[in-house]
């Protein structure tokens, strides 16, 4: 025999699965481990999410942002400009401080898992 | 959407579906190809526990990397390639891997779980058992899981010539066997 005729037997013989059994069996495990993979990370997303949104409220509230949002209202007759400015240094400052920035980024990535598990979500209701 | 109704179409058709999360239609793949994969993983050489729980492993990375296939070539061939590749990185980290020219022997995993009557593959497992062990990977390996040469030799991190030695060996070998089967259990039960 020719050595592709050979070889294109073997490919064949190789190309032939074999029927198991217990395929339905096997089946049936691979899509238990997907649901229990699928229900884990849902899990672990909501609980991060949860705290996320907690520690992020907690940390907002506290950093003294909504106060100078607050101030920030009541001046509002003031000149634009002047008050877009000092809004900007405000702003500025909230990163200079080193716990108030840590503060906005914590919050910046628990929001960033929220979000990625209200997609998550979003997939498995479709 | 039908809950009721299996997932048809084409693989590409269900691995786009199972990309964006729908486990059903991944679940059909793993019906179409399960049995390959776990014929595979037997051929390579795992034993039956093994290759079940190697072969379920390549399923579930499969999911996760199933965004990865483009289509270009068969499903199929794609999660065989991750089946070799998780039954390699077991060997290696069990060091079993030894590319010697003795002919170890094998558990007739393939004879003891497939039912059916085809010849061709009862042959084709039987004549596997002739070779070494880094014949029968290599064989399977480039004949089986549509490898190349060269991912084989990268693979089993041994130069491509060492490759294609076991290959032409194994060929030569399953040509003699599978062309006068009788003949070589004959050969085999004299000793």
């Amino acid at each position: 025999m020719a050595e592709p005729d050979f070889e294109a037997q073997l490919t064949r013989m190789f190309a032939e699965a074999p029927s198991f059994p217990d395929a339905s069996l096997f089946n049936a495990e691979v899509a238990a481990k997907l649901d229990r993979g699928w229900t884990m990370r849902r899990m672990f997303i909501g609980l991060a999410g949860t705290a996320a949104g907690l520690i992020a409220a907690f940390q907002i509230l506290s950093s003294r942002f909504s106060s100078e949002v607050t101030q920030l209202s009541r001046n509002t007759g003031h000149n634009l400009q002047t008050e877009l400015d000092a809004g900007y240094s405000k702003f500025n400052a909230l990163f200079a401080s080193p716990g108030s920035s840590e503060a906005v980024w914590l919050a910046a990535c628990l929001a960033v898992v929220a979000l990625a598990f209200a997609v998550t979500r979003m997939v498995e209701d479709f | 959407m039908g809950m009721d109704r299996p997932p048809t179409g084409h693989d590409v058709e269900l691995a786009a579906s199972a990309a964006a999360g729908d486990r059903r239609a991944y679940g059909e793949l793993v019906r179409r190809h399960g049995s390959a994969v776990r014929g595979l993983l037997r051929r390579l050489g795992a034993d039956s526990a093994t290759a079940d729980d190697l072969a379920q492993d390549a399923f579930m990375a499969g999911f996760e990397q199933v965004a990865e296939f483009r289509g270009e070539g068969t499903f199929g061939a794609w999660i065989k390639k991750i089946a070799a590749r998780l039954y390699l990185k077991k060997v290696k980290r069990e060091a079993r891997l030894i590319f010697s020219d003795t002919v170890e022997p094998v558990e007739d995993a393939m004879a003891r779980d497939a039912s059916g009557d085809a010849a061709s593959r009862i042959d084709l497992d039987e004549a596997l058992k002739t070779l070494s062990r880094g014949e029968r990977l290599c064989v399977s390996l480039c004949y089986g899981a549509d490898w190349s040469h060269g991912e084989a030799a990268e693979a089993l991190n041994i130069p491509i010539g060492t490759v294609k030695s076991h290959v032409k060996r194994g060929l030569d070998k399953l040509r003699a066997r599978l062309a006068r089967p009788e003949e070589g259990a004959r050969r085999e039960a004299h000793g």
